[in-house]
């Protein structure tokens, strides 16, 4: 067969047909307009950045890249968790053990183990910190793009921070020791006080009445597939809509800015390689969006510091992984309860709650599993959802800390958040046997020991 | 060419970039390094070292380097201790300093370490590879080596390695006495002196009064009540003290004082804390039956075969296919025709003398003599004069009309 004769390219012509690029990685140089706007459509990564973005939006004390350092961890955790796949066994026999090969045997086992850990960990503080920042700079709230649809990628971000929690729960079974076991022994003991369906939902989540071989590899399946799927499509979609919606809501509001030196109505084309979907609103003909001076290009300007946000994170957390061991308690044993059981440090507010409300008169109990376990949570999260629907704050809030139309609702929202701080940092530090109150600086009675 | 922006970000942050890059290259060099530091390469190295100047340079190629490891699937133990104790197995460290001691022999013959590990008898962390994890006590690991330093802990009097025999008796809980468990035996003969049984179920035998302490040793720390624990909060300590003033501890207890001495009540406690439910296989057990019980009908039936006038059958191996009733001799498999009256029998079988018949026997029994059970000459004759005296008490029998029916084919 002839082979096909295909006309061959001065290095620096442009394709003749447009999206066929003809090299095979992108231009970190472009030497035009047109090759700089085919190196974001042919390129991924470029897809979740607009060819040029607005300063405003790049600022380090805006979004503080919390979003970013989420989307970091998760990379992480999916890389840190691949070879914890090869490594862990996810039996009853056999799951403690090889945690403790992991940990002692393997080749940066302690390491890697400990990175996926830790990373978990902070990957729930920064999912939940990102959506604080979004509530406080009202960033859900659609601007002045046409067919923003930010109200929803913020549902999406519910769910999001919703799978974090759980991926979390799921894996802190796995290893199979005393924490492992008593946190999940508490956190499905929680479910288990819905009415009417509580026990069933509980035998639903551990496969039965105890927590066994079924439930093990019930958090094992979830951990490594259900919900790593959703969380990675969730994302997917997250980012999709990040875009669609024109970048960070701060951009719209520099868009609302009059221009210092007047200029000539913008044109449409501005619009999208800003990022600003389906064109402009006829009102906005003059502002900072377009002025040379008040943006930059994404790359690499925008690149450059995504590279600090995500390298640093690494960093970051790779020094953790160094410095700190991952906890391993002594093996699962139903028979002991370990004194006192606690649940997940992100749960333990709920706990606390579950504590509090649990009130004994003379030998009557109303169980407060029901109302810290399940009410609440579910209340918050229900809020949480349709609140960019009960905002009622003008368009104009959006994207800016503290504005004076949002100050009501952010101060709840500030004090909910220290309320459940200040549940987290008591049960965290202040709970010792028996669920005594112990200031940090009292020492808890000796456990004791059998040798 | 449209004009770049002016983008102020670059003078900070590529700086900045360039820093984050150092700290992740000195991160992974950070883990790298930390990830390699252990001990055991420092202790493989000294080791080698004392080989080459003692036995020289070759022999010391041969001293093992990396991790090591004796996995025992059947007491799912991965004991990674020789790979600091790598003279375990050398002869002429006897007197060395651990951890480069040979371990003793005697011991080894009876219970070699691929079969046993190292943490079944020594307790300690297996897993782990580095000293403190490794040997305990440590949190979170409740199962520290048995040693000399925590035998001095609890001021072990005589021997201060003796806790070590708390595992020893793991398997050997049956034992009535274990060689070289002095300890332990000492801790069984006052449970048999003192009476414990009275009050206590131990091995599902025992009064009822105070607890079953069959698997005591499992009761977790937590269970024990501390509170008027003076010292170490353990519940080996637990058992010393209250040995030694039941009511001291327990103020509402009915169990006496028995007076006992501090050696004799680390010694029970060593006892006591050694009674676990521990996963071992029932092959690691001395004392623990390993045929399917008989009834004692049974037995003397058997002993009666095995003994009786008919025991040269049953040796012999005719028993198997040949019952002889009149000898007590049921064959299970009861192929061939009784004995009892062989003498008349193949006579009229075959027309031919019990005599002729062994002598050059037809059908099966030829196949089975030349084959199965091959006779000498003089072993026939033996046959022939058994089955003569089978056939004299078959007519005894027949005459004083006790004779069974015979199950004959």
């Amino acid at each position: 067969m002839r082979a096909l004769k295909l006309p061959s390219l001065p290095p620096d012509q442009e394709p003749g047909a447009p999206g066929v690029h003809p090299r095979p990685l992108w231009s970190l140089r472009p030497k035009s307009d047109r090759q700089a706007g085919d190196a974001v459509v042919s390129n991924f990564m470029l897809h979740w950045f607009p060819a040029k973005v607005s300063r405003a939006s790049l600022d380090w004390n805006y979004s503080f890249w919390l979003g970013t350092v989420s989307a970091a961890l998760l990379l992480l955790l999916v890389v840190s968790g691949g070879p914890l796949l090869f490594l862990y066994v996810p039996s009853v026999e056999r799951a403690y053990s090889s945690i403790k090969d992991i940990e002692f045997a393997v080749t940066f086992g302690s390491w890697i183990r400990s990175v996926h850990r830790f990373g978990a960990h902070l990957m729930v503080a920064a999912v939940f910190l990102h959506m604080a920042r979004v509530f406080l700079t009202g960033a859900y709230k659609n601007g002045i793009g046409q067919g923003q649809r930010r109200e929803f990628n913020w549902v999406l971000g519910v769910f999001m921070l919703l799978a974090t929690l759980l991926l979390s729960f799921t894996g802190y079974l796995l290893p199979w020791d005393q924490l492992a076991f008593w946190a999940v022994t508490v956190g499905t003991n929680i479910a288990s006080s819905i009415p009417l369906v509580g026990p069933q939902v509980r035998e639903l989540l551990l496969g039965g009445r105890a927590i066994d071989q079924p439930t093990l590899i019930r958090f094992y399946v979830m951990h490594v597939i259900v919900l790593p799927g959703a969380l990675g499509a969730l994302f997917v979609y997250h980012m999709w809509r990040v875009r669609k919606d024109g970048g960070l809501a701060r951009a719209d509001r520099a868009g609302r800015l009059p221009a210092p030196v007047a200029a000539a109505p913008v044109a449409t084309k501005t619009y999208t390689l800003l990022g600003v979907a389906r064109g402009t609103s006829p009102a906005v003909t003059t502002n900072r969006l377009v002025d040379e001076e008040a943006t930059v290009n994404a790359v690499p300007d925008l690149t450059r510091r995504a590279a600090i946000v995500v390298l640093g994170t690494f960093a970051v957390l790779s020094a953790m992984a160094v410095l700190m061991r991952s906890p391993l308690e002594e093996p699962a044993n139903a028979l002991v309860t370990p004194n006192p059981a606690k649940a997940p440090w992100y749960f333990l507010w709920l706990q606390e709650i579950v504590t509090d409300t649990t009130v004994h008169i003379g030998s009557f109990t109303i169980n407060g599993a029901f109302i810290g376990g399940v009410v609440l949570p579910g209340l918050i999260v229900g809020l949480l959802t349709v609140w960019p629907w009960l905002d009622r704050s003008p368009r104009e809030a959006a994207g800016a800390w503290f504005p004076q139309t949002r100050r009501a609702q952010n101060i709840t929202f500030l004090i909910l958040t220290l309320a459940i701080l200040i549940l987290t940092l008591v049960g965290t530090f202040c709970r010792g046997p028996y669920w005594h109150f112990y200031w940090p600086w009292e020492t808890w009675p000796d456990i004791p020991t059998r040798l | 060419m449209e004009r770049r922006t002016n983008s102020p970000y670059p003078r900070l942050d590529r700086p900045v970039l360039a820093v984050i890059g150092l700290v992740l290259v000195l991160s992974t060099v950070l883990f790298t390094v930390g990830d390699r530091q252990h001990e055991w390469r420092y202790y493989q190295y000294a080791f080698r070292n004392t080989v080459s100047e003692k036995f020289g340079p070759d022999k010391a190629k041969t001293v093992a380097s990396g991790l090591q490891q004796v996995w025992v699937p059947s007491l799912g133990r991965a004991d990674r201790c020789m790979t600091c104790h790598q003279a375990v197995k050398w002869a002429g460290f006897e007197s060395a300093e651990e951890p480069f001691r040979t371990h003793p022999k005697e011991i080894l013959r009876s219970h070699p370490i691929e079969k046993y590990g190292c943490t079944s008898c020594h307790g300690g962390q297996g897993w782990a590879v580095d000293l403190d994890p490794a040997h305990g006590p440590v949190e979170h690991w409740e199962d520290p080596v048995l040693g000399a330093s925590l035998g001095e802990a609890y001021g072990l009097v005589d021997n201060k390695s003796a806790m070590m025999q708390m595992n020893c008796n793991v398997c050997h809980r049956y034992d009535r006495e274990t060689k070289g468990a002095d300890f332990i035996n000492l801790g069984k003969v006052l449970v048999r002196d003192k009476g414990c049984r009275a009050c206590h179920t131990i091995n599902s035998r025992g009064g009822t009064i105070g607890p079953d302490l069959t698997f005591v040793g499992d009761k977790a720390a937590e269970q024990y009540d501390f509170s008027r624990l003076n010292g170490q909060k353990t519940a080996f300590a637990w058992h010393v003290a209250h040995l030694k003033e039941p009511k001291g501890l327990v103020p509402d207890t009915v169990m006496p004082n028995f007076h006992l001495s501090t050696k004799e009540a680390q010694a029970l406690a060593t006892l006591i804390m050694s009674w676990r439910r521990s996963p071992v296989p029932a092959a690691f057990v001395p004392g623990v039956p390993h045929s399917d019980p008989r009834t004692p009908e049974e037995v003397v039936v058997e002993e009666r075969m095995k003994t009786g006038p008919g025991a040269w059958f049953v040796s012999t191996g005719c028993f198997v296919c040949h019952s002889i009733k009149v000898f007590g001799i049921t064959s299970p498999a009861q192929i061939g025709p009784d004995l009892s009256n062989a003498v008349e029998d193949v006579q009229a079988r075959f027309g031919r003398t019990i005599d002729d018949f062994l002598a050059s026997p037809t059908g099966t029994m030829s196949v089975v003599l030349s084959r199965q059970i091959i006779l000498t000459p003089e072993q026939k004759q033996v046959a022939i004069g058994k089955l003569r005296e089978a056939f004299a008490e078959y007519q005894k029998q027949k005459a004083a009309g006790t004779l069974k029916p015979a199950a004959s084919h």
